[in-house]
């Protein structure tokens, strides 16, 4: 069942001086599940692409439909609500925070969408077991390492059970042994619990570990893999891969 | 939720937030008690006004009032003023004789009032007995009769001082011209030159046994139980005695009533200005928070967070800095002005000068409970306007851009 449905996205910068288009027709979908990887060089429109698909910022023209809501035209106080219970963030620079513990960081979220605080506590505690931070929780970001605190924003992105989690770039700040670990970690929950990962990364790890791998060239889809299945060919310029 | 990561915020930077915070304090205390000094300086001219040279209420003939002149007497005193001592508001009354005249010395002369009194009556009336210091006589001690009480400014004046003669020249009630020689048994020494150095007093008895007729009683003061009680003793008073004009010190001493008015009002105009001051700084500080803080604000508001609740805690961060500033600033001004209003500040190398304007040497500073409630709400007030820009900057961040800040 498909969970995103991009349809002819587009997003064009400067439209009234010199154009440039971000997204140039873009048609995708998700399914729930997924592991994905959309990859590309820098100015693809990869980022672009997550922040339009997570309701940060307006396309140019184009639908977003999210279980069967299409982001697009939501206004603002309705987009907010929608992504704090629909999309999980997890962001390249962590973005905990810092006067917060690892347990509030999680709840924190939970807390907006007006969960009880019995059911905010065993739901924290059991996200940051899952993430290997079950001995940290009352540890400030301040006391935990680059990877630790990455793991926090994961279980932070889970905890208001969204229906797939965006991370941009998400190891791009670790080394790589804290990589592989949140890359396991993330892997592990896409596995056992069927929670939906789309990443924009370079990080060959991220995409070895992608099970689709979406790559974008000046806005438009020129590759869209499925791992233990042929490539399928890029399509012309202008044109989406809708699956 | 809100509330809490709003006050943690606060400490976030704990040095940046506690030089606000001195900042505050210090503000504070310096304007409440730079408040408090002016308030007690004034409260104490008031007090001293009235227990020394007004009291609280005067009934006096209508006409008298216009060019004091002693023709017109208050019909039946003493009946009078035996009444209204029955008032259960009331709690002394002095019915006094009041000439204009002139006084005279073997080196000069001045015009003077002269208050013909019952000492026992005007003691219970006035306070001005306690300010006769034990080298400057008495208060009409002894028997002997033409004794009269004068300032110390007076005193210098004529340059006399205890036991000397003073010539009292005056138009008794029926307009015949009047001498006699009075023997100084005290001098006294109020905070307002002025009063001393324009009355003297002598005993009612003496004054109609020199003129050799009754002077009658121009005026009859009296001092409430309570100074609240005014309001309603005045109207009670002249609802006794339609015929008489009726008093209070705010009317008779307008310049008292208009300073402490004055007062009120330019405490708060310093103090305002203080707090309108330190917002600044806060605006200033909060603002700093909000732009080191953009990547921050902008995975809230990515994350869900609503632009209302972003609001709330930007504005709850300022008020709760701007409010323990404010009960740090209000403690150390309770503290400061509590420690003074014991033990008094001296300001005795000026005293020449403040006397001259009928204040005390010795300050005891004062702060009224109804001012630290209004102050309250100043800092209130203030928390709450220098929260808004900052809040409106937050709100005006773009998650996509926000999130990117290094």
């Amino acid at each position: 069942m498909n969970i995103i449905e991009i349809k002819n996205l587009t997003k064009v910068y400067d439209e009234k001086t010199i154009p440039v288009y971000a997204l140039n027709g873009v048609n995708l979908s998700f399914r729930e599940g997924e592991f994905t990887s959309i990859v590309g060089p820098s100015g693809s429109g990869k980022t672009t692409l997550l922040n339009l698909m997570g309701g940060l910022d307006a396309p140019t023209s184009g639908e977003i439909v999210i279980d069967q809501t299409d982001i697009t035209r939501l206004k603002s106080r309705k987009l907010i609500d929608f992504r704090l219970r629909n999309i999980g963030f997890v962001f390249q620079s962590f973005n905990l925070i810092p006067v917060l513990t690892a347990k509030e960081n999680v709840e924190f979220i939970m807390q907006l969408q007006g969960v009880n605080r019995e059911q905010r506590d065993l739901r924290t505690l059991e996200l940051l077991k899952s993430v290997g931070l079950g001995n940290k929780i009352n540890a400030r970001p301040g006391k935990l390492s680059g990877g630790q605190q990455q793991r926090v924003a994961v279980a932070r992105a889970l905890a208001s059970k969204p229906k797939f989690i965006l991370a941009d770039e998400p190891t791009a700040n670790l080394d790589s042994k804290s990589a592989e670990n949140l890359l396991e970690i993330m892997e592990k929950l896409n596995r056992e619990e069927n929670i939906t990962f789309i990443f924009s990364t370079h990080d060959s790890r991220v995409v070895a570990k992608a099970r689709r791998v979406i790559t974008l060239e000046d806005g438009k889809i020129v590759g869209d893999v499925l791992k233990n299945s042929p490539p399928k060919p890029p399509l012309p310029l202008g044109e989406g891969t809708g699956r | 939720m809100i509330f809490r990561i709003a006050f943690k915020n606060v400490w976030r930077n704990k040095v940046r937030s506690l030089i606000v915070i001195v900042a505050i304090t210090l503000g504070l205390a310096g304007g409440v008690f730079t408040a408090s000094i002016i308030t007690g300086m004034v409260e104490q001219k008031i007090r001293t006004g009235i227990n020394n040279e007004v009291s609280h209420i005067q009934v006096h003939h209508p006409a008298f009032q216009k060019n004091f002149e002693s023709r017109y007497v208050i019909p039946d005193a003493m009946g009078v003023a035996a009444s209204l001592a029955k008032m259960p508001a009331v709690k002394a009354v002095s019915a006094r004789t009041r000439i204009a005249g002139m006084a005279a010395s073997p080196n000069s002369a001045t015009g003077i009032q002269i208050l013909g009194v019952d000492p026992l009556q005007e003691k219970k009336v006035s306070t001005l007995f306690t300010t006769i210091h034990d080298s400057a006589g008495g208060y009409f001690t002894g028997r002997h009769r033409n004794q009269i009480v004068i300032g110390q400014k007076l005193a210098t004046k004529l340059k006399i001082r205890l036991k000397s003669k003073v010539i009292l020249r005056f138009q008794n009630p029926d307009g015949d011209l009047t001498e006699a020689a009075f023997s100084v048994n005290g001098i006294f020494q109020t905070s307002n030159t002025m009063f001393d150095e324009t009355n003297v007093f002598v005993r009612k008895s003496d004054l109609d046994q020199v003129t050799g007729t009754d002077n009658g009683i121009q005026e009859i003061a009296l001092i409430l139980q309570n100074i609240d009680d005014i309001p309603a003793a005045e109207a009670a008073i002249k609802a006794k005695l339609p015929a008489m004009e009726v008093r209070n010190w705010v009317e008779l001493r307008p310049d008292m009533g208009m300073i402490t008015s004055a007062i009120a009002i330019e405490v708060y105009i310093i103090l305002g200005i203080i707090l309108f001051a330190l917002a600044f700084g806060i605006v200033n500080t909060m603002l700093m928070i909000v732009f080191e803080r953009t990547r921050e604000l902008g995975m809230l508001m990515a994350v869900g967070m609503s632009k209302s609740r972003v609001f709330r805690m930007i504005m709850l961060e300022t008020v709760f800095l701007t409010f323990i500033g404010g009960i740090v600033g209000m403690a150390l001004s309770i503290g400061l002005v509590g420690l003074f209003s014991h033990y008094g500040i001296d300001l005795a190398s000026m005293s020449k000068g403040l006397g001259a304007f009928g204040f005390d040497p010795k300050i005891y500073p004062y702060i009224s409970t109804v001012f630290y409630i209004n102050l309250t709400v100043m800092i209130f007030c203030t928390g709450i306007l220098s929260a808004v820009m900052p809040a409106r900057k937050a709100l005006q961040l773009n998650p996509v851009e926000a999130i990117r800040v290094d």
